[in-house]
């Protein structure tokens, strides 16, 4: 009985100011079919969230295995980790060069990225050219690619003996295998990929129309796009440099394949780690450890854009 | 089409803007043409997806022409025939959309200095320009505000300083009025006749409220499906609709009819007698005011030689009237006092009879 009452009283009230503009026949109608879905929405949610209280027998086992699967081994990597010696192991030589090596060549490969991945993704957002499905498929492939393979595809291409690479070479004496500079690119080539999907998903969902009203007061192509549209898709380009930067760091096969395992110019943590792994079982410990701590890290910096709890 | 051509002609004094736009949204074909002249405040008035915001979008260059010709002041922005196409950004047109697209990222402040800031002119000065127009439009206090803190009125003056900012030559307004509650409405249609008075430029406003376009503009073109289907000033149109949709929109019984001898051939098959001083003749237009339309239980007899049976089919109250609509072989709408919709107990569904005397039927040419 309690809530027709409030209703009622509105009613009228609602008609009142609203009776000017009654002749367009849009405004005042809203307000009320308003009221009763939302009534209908409220009790169509509870009622969902009852039964999602009640999962389909055998789910809750199944789930528990699933998530104990991803956590044990990360369990047993902080409880084995040498703590005692992890400060003496962080410290040798070998590893503060794979350290930093692996955050140049990381980094850098994630600057690479934005600077030929941004305008690919504004590419595949904004113009519909013709091969725009192909275009997007090559940008995806080097996600599901064994990168292993790719490191091969990349010593076909820029190889001494390559398609590229013999020219480069003859032309101006540039090697790029088993270079500081090819392990950048087997990271660029395995990682950009997150950076570029990311970003053209972040431009189609803010649209076109801020680059109108941009264009409207005079800013040219330039301008808007740096002044409207790198603002705005600011939080998709850090989710996707965030996301390019862990994958970079983690490369191993088409950095192992292309660029080699040259301590100080191309082993990179990773590298480092599986060296360690077959001579000082606890240090590839202590590596591992930085690694998840640094994985970790990328998560929580990320926890606004995916992780939002719902 | 032809009369819209002769009324370009007609307007060649002082023009400043003369488009004739074609080019397709979707399964909608527009193909409009549009005068102004200057100082102009043109209301684009007609029904939802008639193609309003196209032919607006069309205007600012943010949507191709198919075929076409836009030239404001002279200046040809857009000519499908000699392949010129001025982009949007050095067009000189200002816009106001519908959800005014305030950047997010930016002040109210840096939102109005932006175009002129594209333009060239230096951060101190154009925020110096921005200032004194967010203070005369009464937003002083709102400078350093992000647009998500902003009331509705409040942004859509934002958007309205930030178009008017950069001196355009031509203001584009779509719907400027539609995002705001019934409440803001009516005084901020108060304030923005205001503004739109002190600007120099101009002024094109888009909106599917007759009352919006009929106080705002000094003249309309009615656009529907895609066409341009009227012109004229508020008043001319008021009392002369040239559609069904226009009558509606001012409350008016419309029917169109070949004329002969004061009696008009209605494509149903019935007549229409008037008494018609012009003596207008071919294909005409019919207006009969609603109160003109008198209704009656029993056949009636005497003098009025305009009556037709029907039913009451839908009854409505508006103000200290009740609005009549009668269903049958000419439909129409009548208006009587609510007495008389309890004397003839019209609510009951039963048969009436409306009637029209010659005098109340006004006639126009096609």
């Amino acid at each position: 009985m309690q809530p027709p009452t409030p209703e009622a009283i509105h009613e009228p009230d609602a008609a009142g100011p609203a009776g000017e503009v009654a002749s367009s026949g849009g405004s005042p109608l809203p307000e009320l079919p308003q009221r009763e879905p939302s009534a209908r929405h409220g009790r169509a949610a509870s009622v969902r969230r009852r039964s999602a209280r009640r999962a389909p027998v055998g789910f809750v086992p199944l789930a528990a295995v699933g998530l104990a699967f991803l956590a044990l081994p990360l369990a047993g990597l902080v409880v084995r980790t040498p703590w005692r010696q992890l400060p003496t192991d962080l410290a040798a030589p070998g590893v503060l060069t794979a350290l930093r090596l692996s955050l140049v060549c990381s980094l850098t490969a994630v600057a690479v990225s934005c600077v030929i991945g941004v305008p690919l993704a504004w590419l595949l957002a904004r113009v519909p050219f013709r091969g725009r499905s192909v275009a997007r498929a090559l940008v995806i492939l080097p996600m599901v690619l064994p990168p292993v393979v790719g490191g091969v595809a990349l010593l076909l291409a820029f190889g001494r003996h390559g398609l590229i690479g013999q020219w480069l070479d003859r032309a101006f004496g540039i090697t790029l295998p088993f270079s500081t500079a090819g392990a950048v690119m087997a990271e660029t080539f395995v990682a950009m990929p997150f950076l570029v999907i990311t970003v053209e998903a972040g431009l189609r969902s803010l649209g076109q129309r801020y680059e109108d009203a941009a264009a409207t007061l005079g800013a040219g192509r330039w301008t808007t796009f740096r002044r409207v549209t790198l603002p705005l898709i600011a939080p998709a380009l850090g989710a996707g440099a965030a996301l390019c930067w862990a994958r970079a760091l983690g490369e191993f096969g088409a950095t192992i394949t292309f660029a080699g395992n040259l301590p100080g110019r191309t082993q990179t943590m990773p590298l480092a780690v599986y060296v360690a792994l077959q001579n000082n079982s606890g240090a590839a410990m202590s590596l591992s450890l930085v690694m998840l701590v640094v994985s970790l890290a990328v998560l929580v910096a990320l926890r606004g854009h995916w992780f939002r709890s719902r | 089409m032809t009369s819209v051509a002769g009324q370009s002609g007609a307007a060649e004094v002082d023009v400043s803007l003369q488009a004739d736009v074609a080019l397709r949204a979707g399964a909608l074909a527009v193909d409009a043409q549009l005068v102004a002249a200057r100082g102009d405040v043109i209301g684009l008035l007609g029904p939802n997806a008639a193609g309003k915001t196209t032919v607006l979008r069309a205007l600012a260059g943010l949507n191709p022409l198919a075929r076409g010709r836009i030239v404001l002041d002279g200046d040809v922005l857009e000519d499908t025939a000699a392949g010129i196409r001025v982009s949007p950004d050095r067009r000189r047109i200002g816009v106001v959309f519908q959800d005014y697209l305030l950047f997010p990222h930016l002040s109210a402040l840096d939102n109005v200095a932006f175009g002129l800031r594209a333009r060239g002119m230096s951060r101190r000065r154009s925020r110096e320009l921005s200032a004194a127009w967010l203070s005369r439009l009464g937003l002083a206090d709102q400078m350093t505000a992000r647009p998500r803190t902003l009331s509705g009125g409040q942004a859509q003056r934002v958007a309205l300083a930030r178009a008017l900012v950069t001196d355009p030559r031509l203001l584009l307004l779509d719907e400027p009025l539609a995002a705001l509650d019934a409440g803001a409405r009516a005084a901020l249609r108060r304030e923005l006749r205001g503004h739109l008075a002190s600007f120099a430029g101009t002024c094109l406003l888009v909106t599917h409220d007759p009352i919006e376009a009929m106080t705002l503009a000094d003249r309309l073109v009615i656009l529907e499906d895609g066409r341009v289907t009227q012109t004229g000033t508020p008043d001319r149109v008021r009392a002369h609709p040239r559609s069904r949709y226009v009558a509606g929109l001012v409350g008016l019984n419309l029917f169109r009819g070949r004329a002969a001898d004061g009696v008009i051939a209605l494509s149903s098959g019935h007549e229409l007698v008037a008494v018609d001083d012009d003596h207008c003749s071919g294909e005409v237009f019919a207006v009969v005011h609603p109160r003109s339309v008198a209704l009656y239980r029993e056949r009636p007899v005497g003098s009025p030689r305009n009556v037709w049976p029907g039913r009451a089919d839908s009854i409505e109250v508006a103000g200290d009237r009740v609005r009549v609509e009668i269903a049958g072989p000419v439909p129409l709408v009548a208006e009587v006092t609510p007495a008389a919709v309890t004397a003839l107990r019209l609510d009951d569904g039963g048969p009436v009879w409306a009637s029209v005397k010659a005098t109340e039927v006004v006639v126009y040419p096609a």
